[in-house]
């Protein structure tokens, strides 16, 4: 039997032979224009990062702003330059600053495997209920109920239950973000077409079957669909319990920069949170490309 | 309906199906098959032919009895074959395995040695013309490629019966006739009889040695059309031929005789 050539992905060479002139060609791909080049994106990208922050360094310093404009007082936003000079001290140590690494290990540390301990739940609650018609219509208002509860209201709760440790940590990340992933989960399992699980029936499959082979896979990409979110979510669930707990942590530095009314190093706490939520986030995604080829082209 | 030399392999009698929403969708549809023999349903749209592969594959309960041939059941026992397989309209191709894992996916349930499986992959892959493809995912390939794997897929459990729901409804014209021709080798080549649900009478035609015309919904047995066409034909030639055309007014007319009662 012929093979289907449209498939073929080598190029017939004679496609782009050169035409007569009078011939009139245009391009198939479409020209892009310069303005959405990639070059031209990260230029935008820069001068609206970089407008920003040279805003938020000379705008406080024109005479008199911030008796009209308390957002604009340096106590209360510091400054780009001070941020970044405090930055280099918590990284470096620098000026005899305490290091920062500790508390940044043990934030990082709890949120994850916070994090892990959520996806793992979720994702087997999603996979079972989306397996069980019966199962979801039992558990399903319980389920709702309990994703309405206000997680971060819970936080001293946890902390007096779990007391001021890294456990206090793990357990807010994991019921910040179990309810993500399981949500996903859920529907990865319900986007299975009915034709598919009626053609793995015909061919002999068994619940536990259908449920391994066939919505396994979709719930996985679709749980690795909401790791990014999970990964935020868990940082903010470890960074809260520990403003809460005052146990060792990111989130204890930023409540003690607070009390002590000081602006640099609550924001320079903020941009480790954020260098670190984006790292997690763009690692995340990586893995899944490499894990789930099939899934992005599938989108 | 069949002759004195095939066996009879599947026999519908009296089925009817009525949805839980109160749609009777079949209503006493009788019908046999036999061994070797390519049989077409068509009818009104949404009259119920879906349905009919539904009950006959076991994923709905009827009323009435669908009886498979017990000879045929203790033949296939152990023999690494199913009684039938399906092959659906779409949706049935998983995205998250390549060619040969698609096609292998319903061999792990005959307890089947990996050997086996290998085997009976590769030669697929080989029939199919497949083999420069086997580790292309879905999206890799064309619409045509990927009904030739669901194709495959159905095949691969080598069944007695291959039930095909519409399978190459979404397909151009030449690459529909080209798939009919491969479906027409592999029927040949494994042995296997086919049930062809299908709106297309010149695919009905083309494939088929009858064709049941059901009526609109529910759906029962209105006429049966013999075609006139050798086993062996060639569908890409045997359009202009006499057999052919009759074949093809003949439904027509019995298929408007539906539409016109609807009306």
């Amino acid at each position: 039997m012929a093979t289907d050539q449209r498939a073929s992905v080598a190029t017939r060479p004679d496609e782009f032979a050169p035409t007569p002139d009078n011939e009139q060609t245009w391009s198939t791909t479409g020209e892009q224009s310069w303005t959405s080049s990639l070059p031209m994106i990260i230029a935008w990208r820069v001068l609206l990062v970089g407008g920003f922050l040279a805003l938020w360094e000379w705008l406080p310093k024109v005479p008199n702003i911030a008796k009209h404009v308390v957002f604009l007082d340096p106590f209360f936003i510091s400054s780009p330059s001070l941020i970044a000079k405090r930055l280099w001290q918590v990284v470096t140590g620098a000026d005899g600053t305490p290091l920062i690494w500790p508390p940044f290990l043990f934030t990082v540390v709890t949120a994850l495997i916070g994090t892990a301990i959520a996806i793992i739940i979720g994702t087997l609650g999603g996979l079972l209920l989306s397996n069980s018609a019966t199962l979801e219509r039992v558990l399903r208002p319980i389920i709702v109920a309990l994703n309405a509860v206000p997680r971060i209201a819970m936080v001293p709760i946890v902390v007096l239950l779990a007391g001021s440790s890294s456990r206090s940590d793990i357990i807010t990340a994991v019921t910040v973000v179990v309810f993500l992933v399981f949500y996903n989960a859920l529907e990865g399992g319900r986007s299975v077409p009915p034709e598919m699980i009626d053609n793995a029936k015909v061919m002999g499959a068994g619940s536990w079957s259908i449920m391994r082979r066939v919505r396994l896979p979709l719930v996985l990409a679709w749980v690795s669909a909401s790791i990014p979110n999970a990964i935020a979510f868990g940082l903010v669930g470890s960074v809260t319990t520990e403003i809460f707990s005052g146990a060792q942590g990111i989130g204890q530095l930023l409540g003690a920069a607070v009390d002590t009314a000081d602006a640099t190093l609550t924001f320079t706490v903020v941009v480790v949170l954020t260098i670190v939520g984006v790292t997690l986030v763009v690692g995340s995604n990586i893995l899944q490309r490499r894990l789930l080829p099939w899934w992005n082209a599938h989108l | 309906m069949t002759s004195a030399q095939q066996r009879w392999l599947v026999r519908i009698s009296d089925v009817s199906f009525t949805y839980p929403n109160g749609v009777q969708a079949l209503s006493g549809v009788s019908l046999e098959l036999a061994e070797g023999e390519v049989v077409s349903v068509i009818g009104p749209s949404g009259c119920g032919k879906s349905t009919l592969v539904s009950v006959l594959s076991g994923l709905r309960e009827s009323t009435g009895s669908v009886v498979w041939n017990r000879d045929v059941l203790r033949e296939l026992d152990g023999s690494g074959r199913r009684p039938f397989s399906v092959v659906f309209q779409r949706n049935t191709v998983m995205p998250w395995l390549n060619v040969e894992k698609n096609i292998a996916f319903g061999l792990r349930y005959l307890k089947l040695s990996r050997q086996d499986i290998r085997q009976r992959v590769n030669s697929l892959l080989e029939t199919g013309g497949l083999v420069d493809f086997r580790r292309a995912y879905p999206h890799e390939l064309s619409g045509g490629m990927e009904r030739r794997v669901a194709l495959l897929t159905g095949v691969a459990t080598l069944p007695k019966l291959l039930i095909l729901d519409e399978p190459f409804s979404a397909l151009d014209e030449p690459t529909r006739v080209s798939l009919h021709r491969e479906l027409l080798v592999l029927l040949r080549e494994y042995g296997m009889s086919a049930l062809l649900i299908t709106h297309d009478l010149g695919e009905a035609v083309s494939l088929s040695n009858r064709v049941c015309v059901f009526s609109n919904r529910p759906a029962r047995l209105s006429s049966v059309v013999d075609i006139k066409l050798p086993p062996d034909r060639d569908v890409e030639k045997i359009r202009a031929t006499d057999e052919y055309q009759d074949g093809y007014r003949e439904l027509w007319e019995s298929l408007w005789q539906q539409i016109n009662a609807r009306v």
